[in-house]
């Protein structure tokens, strides 16, 4: 039976998760390995998992549940060993660095930010500073809209305009609420979004960080932000050491 | 702000955020090399630069049009309407990004972004968003 491995936390951690749901339809039953110092989050691995939205979900509130408790260090969804004694065997291998890590991540948590541009807005901004864009679009207006050639136009233009400000501002998100965290770092770029970038802050000071998010809601109107956190800290976990080296080969067998 | 829950509610709820956290549960966290990972064919998916999305000619029409009707005598006020036109854009991008190259696992988790996101942003769009996964599973 193969192990559906969730984190790693220090066996010293105080709420576990045990007895709830993860991946798996029906959901498999979360269960702790120990090693040492180290333990892990683990259930059986279904059969067939695929990243499916209950599976993710699964994954994702078995991490928040632990991360509620203490410093956890999440592994990335779907990972699966080959049985239980190959998870303590990783754990014990590489205690020192896993053990290294939970130091460094104790007490702080992941935020990630998604900031977006209120297209009204930003638009504003564009004919505002670009006389060009505002003539071109008077003109279009007195022609009943424009030629499909000058509508095309126009708009490549304003979209130029538009990815400007998309860089700008995601630069300004980044520099203003980096001294507010420990450290961040920039997220998958994807669709939807203009800036994702984690921030890795400590518990204690997680209320200075969202007041520097408000003020910087406050301070781009054009620029909404979205606030997930806090999460266990997935982009702040760095890859084990000497990946390619060492364990990586000896271990590949499964 | 969005606060992940930490325990799941019954019925396939709870899933608050979870469209905004998916690519850190997919694309960060720790990775050991002697697991093996489940195949995420299609994941590329969420890849999709939003700069590309905004250079397309329907993009180009769509700013002609919206500056030609904004009201440059109203200040910047946020507009309620917003959402929607990015959801648009977004999901019109992933869709012609995704086409032919497709396997099935890419299909689930594109619909998995999908639902996670109508969930999590706007209610009211569901009924809509659902012809547009049901055109997707025909292929």
């Amino acid at each position: 039976m193969s192990t559906y491995v969730y984190g790693i936390a220090a066996s010293s951690h105080p709420a576990l998760p045990e007895d709830m749901g993860g991946v798996g339809d029906p959901a498999r039953q979360v269960r702790v390995l120990k090693e040492g110092g180290l333990a892990a989050i683990v259930s059986d691995a279904p059969e067939g998992l695929r990243p499916k939205r209950n599976d993710l979900l699964a994954h994702q509130n078995v991490l928040s549940e632990a991360g509620a408790g203490g410093a956890v260090l999440p592994m990335r969804f779907g990972s699966v060993a080959p049985d239980d004694e190959a998870v303590t065997g990783v754990l014990a291998e590489r205690a020192d660095h896993y053990l290294e890590r939970l130091k460094a991540l104790d007490g702080r948590v992941e935020y990630n930010i998604k900031a977006t541009h209120n297209e009204e807005a930003v638009l504003h901004r564009v004919m505002a500073e670009s006389p060009e864009i505002r003539a071109f679009t008077e003109a279009n207006r007195q022609a009943g809209g424009g030629t499909y050639e000058d509508r095309l136009r126009l708009g490549e233009m304003v979209a130029a305009a538009v990815q400007n400000l998309e860089a700008e501002d995601a630069a300004v998100v980044r520099r203003e609420l980096e001294p507010a965290a420990e450290a961040a770092t920039v997220g998958p770029e994807s669709t939807g979004w203009i800036a994702n970038v984690s921030f890795l802050v400590d518990r204690g000071t997680a209320e200075a960080f969202l007041a520097a998010v408000e003020e910087v809601r406050t301070g781009h109107p054009e620029l909404e932000l979205r606030v997930n956190g806090p999460l266990p800290p997935y982009s702040f976990v760095e890859p084990g050491p000497s990946e390619p080296a060492e364990t990586g080969q000896r271990l590949e067998a499964g | 702000m969005t606060v992940v829950p930490a325990q799941q509610s019954g019925g396939g709820g709870g899933s608050s955020g979870l469209y905004d956290v998916l690519e850190l549960v997919l694309d960060r966290g720790l990775v050991i090399d002697a697991f093996v990972r489940v195949s995420l064919v299609g994941i590329e998916i969420l890849k999709i630069d939003v700069r590309v999305v905004v250079a397309s000619v329907d993009t180009y029409l769509r700013f002609a049009e919206a500056c030609n009707r904004l009201d440059l005598e109203a200040g910047p006020r946020k507009s309620p309407g917003l959402p929607d036109i990015v959801g648009e854009i977004t999901e019109s991008g992933a869709r012609g990004k995704s086409k032919g190259a497709l396997s099935g696992a890419a299909d689930t988790i594109s619909d998995a972004f999908k639902q996670a996101r109508e969930e999590g942003e706007a209610e009211p769009r569901r009924a809509r968003k659902t012809t547009a996964s049901r055109r997707k599973e025909e292929e």
